[in-house]
């Protein structure tokens, strides 16, 4: 749907963005990460059109729509609302500069009122709502058009796990529909739990990016848990361990042997462990093996 | 860009704080200077002080739409609208024009009202009500315009504000518009001759009096016309910076 082709920008002397080439299908979420100042950010403007002094291409493949902007819907991280109008108007507003108009304009706005759960409370200020109820509306602004492609940049920044959940929803229901969605997070297990593909995004180059599955195959080191006196062997074998809350993690590449190999200890020396399971691979880990663990200011 | 004019103006409506601003405060002033300078007067005096203060404060107050604009240019700004509507079809001209036009409106209904106010309730005279016409649409246009220049120059609203009242506040005293220019220094009255609310505040007050002849007109209507379109230039100039600075 989307390629980009040798995009790099550059403020000054300083390089935001260095040769990123992606491909973005149709249908699908993809998940943008990337620590503070890594340009997540200034690579979604780019593909948003905000930003449009830069080197290298953008192209839409496979869009009957002619002009790109109509082809895309920009969430940007900011609450962008006018705070002293009601949220019909809010929608009215960008709608119109989409080229709505009459009845379609209507029948949109209270499409998208209905998407984001806020008909009855349509013709109330923006002042008087929630942060979540916000938010919702913030993205409901970009889909009044029914765009193609939908960026989200941090759309779940300080909001409930309710809204949050209905965001989600939202997203799955737009990938239903053929709707392509990059989604910017700093939350991985949102990015975990709703994108088909990742990219990780460091120091204006991509680090790595592929199918989330294959990434967490690829980079996460599965572990156990096990919490209980005397239940750790002494031969530690092939694993590695750490101490965790009251417990020890051991890392592995053979977490079902490691298993095996603690559960023979404990029947050989009669002890019972408090606590013993498999600890899930995450994305997290991922994005520390890329980016390490020092701080980004 | 109809869709932007509609949404700034429905804004405006929702602002209490421009109503005080536009209305209330210079009806306010008005009315409280025009009762402090006419005490002790009668007839003729007291007619050509409220001949004075009435479009003089109209003039003043006009310019204070400045503070509304920088905020609103600098609210965008910072909250990502601006970038935000990069994103969408709307071209950046449009965008610009959308924001400008309804200052334009409000402006110039506040330039009305206050005269109309000057009208009913101390009937001063609006004898060439097109000459006045055209005199509002050109002070209209300089305001907002340097309205629209500093709102894409200053950075903060502090700044935008300090520099409001040193155009408006300065302006006024050193134009007239507070007492007659003849009682000023002869210096301020060379210095006078500057500055755009000078020949605002004259030719209204000859056009209310309906001693303007055409030829009188061109002359004030021509330097506000000049101001007007040296700001539009800077602010046009300068829109892409702002357009830079808001896009990131």
């Amino acid at each position: 749907m989307l390629n980009l082709n040798h995009v790099k920008k550059q403020y000054g002397r300083n390089v935001a963005l260095n040769d990123i080439s992606l491909n973005f299908s149709r249908g699908k979420c993809y998940g943008l990460v990337g620590p503070n100042g890594a340009g997540k950010t200034t690579l979604l403007k780019i593909i948003s059109s905000i930003i449009q002094d830069f080197d290298g291409s953008l192209t839409f493949t496979d869009s009957p729509r002619a002009k790109s902007k109509e082809l895309i819907g920009y969430i940007p991280q900011e609450i962008c609302l006018e705070e002293t109008v009601t949220a019909w108007d809010n929608l009215s507003f960008f709608g119109k500069i989409y080229g709505l108009k009459g009845q379609t304009l209507k029948l949109r706005i209270n499409a998208v009122l209905k998407d984001i759960g806020l008909t009855d409370k349509a013709k109330q200020k923006i002042s008087t709502y929630s942060g979540g109820m916000k938010r919702r509306l913030n993205i409901g602004c970009a889909l009044l058009h029914t765009p193609d492609l939908i960026i989200m940049d941090e759309p779940t920044v300080g909001i409930d796990p309710q809204s949050r959940r209905y965001i989600f929803n939202m997203i799955e229901k737009l990938k239903e529909h053929g709707c392509t969605i990059i989604y910017a997070s700093h939350y991985m297990e949102e990015i975990e739990q709703i994108c088909d593909e990742a990219i990780f995004i460091d120091k204006g180059a991509i680090a790595e990016n592929g199918r989330v599955d294959e990434l967490l195959q690829r980079y996460a080191i599965p572990s156990i848990y096990l919490k209980g006196e005397n239940c750790l062997p002494k031969e530690n074998g092939d694993f590695t361990i750490s101490p965790k809350k009251e417990g020890h993690l051991i890392l592995t590449e053979s977490p079902l042997l490691a298993m095996e190999h603690v559960i023979n200890h404990c029947k050989t020396h009669a002890v019972q462990p408090e606590q013993l399971e498999l600890s899930q691979a995450r994305l997290e880990d991922v994005f520390f093996s890329l980016t390490g663990s020092q701080l980004r200011d | 860009m109809r869709s932007i004019i509609s949404f700034e103006l429905l804004k405006s409506l929702q602002d209490r704080g421009l109503l005080f601003w536009m209305l209330l405060l210079p009806i306010l002033f008005t009315v409280l200077f025009i009762s402090v300078f006419t005490s002790g007067t009668e007839g003729f005096a007291r007619e050509q002080v409220i001949l004075s203060i009435v479009p003089g404060y109209t003039v003043m107050f006009v310019f204070f739409i400045i503070i509304t604009m920088i905020a609103n240019f600098i609210k965008d700004r910072e909250l990502g609208m601006t970038a935000r509507i990069a994103s969408t079809p709307l071209p950046a001209y449009k965008y610009l024009l959308g924001k400008w036009i309804p200052y334009m409106y409000i402006v110039f209904v506040q330039i009305i009202v206050l005269l109309l106010f000057g009208k009913l309730v101390y009937d001063i005279p609006l004898e060439q009500p097109l000459s006045l016409l055209i005199v509002s649409l050109l002070l209209t246009f300089t305001v907002t315009g340097i309205g629209l220049a500093l709102s894409l120059l200053v950075k903060t609203n502090n700044m935008g504000i300090a520099m409001t009242q040193v155009i408006a506040l300065g302006g006024a005293v050193l134009s007239g518009l507070w007492m007659p220019i003849d009682m000023m220094p002869s210096f301020i009255q060379t210095l006078s001759k500057f500055l755009p609310q000078y020949w605002a505040h004259q030719a209204l007050q000859q056009g209310m009096e309906g001693s303007m002849q055409i030829s009188d007109i061109l002359l004030p209507a021509s330097i506000l016309f000049i101001y007007g379109f040296i700001a539009f230039t800077i602010a046009i100039l300068r829109y892409p910076a702002f357009l830079k600075m808001a896009r990131g």
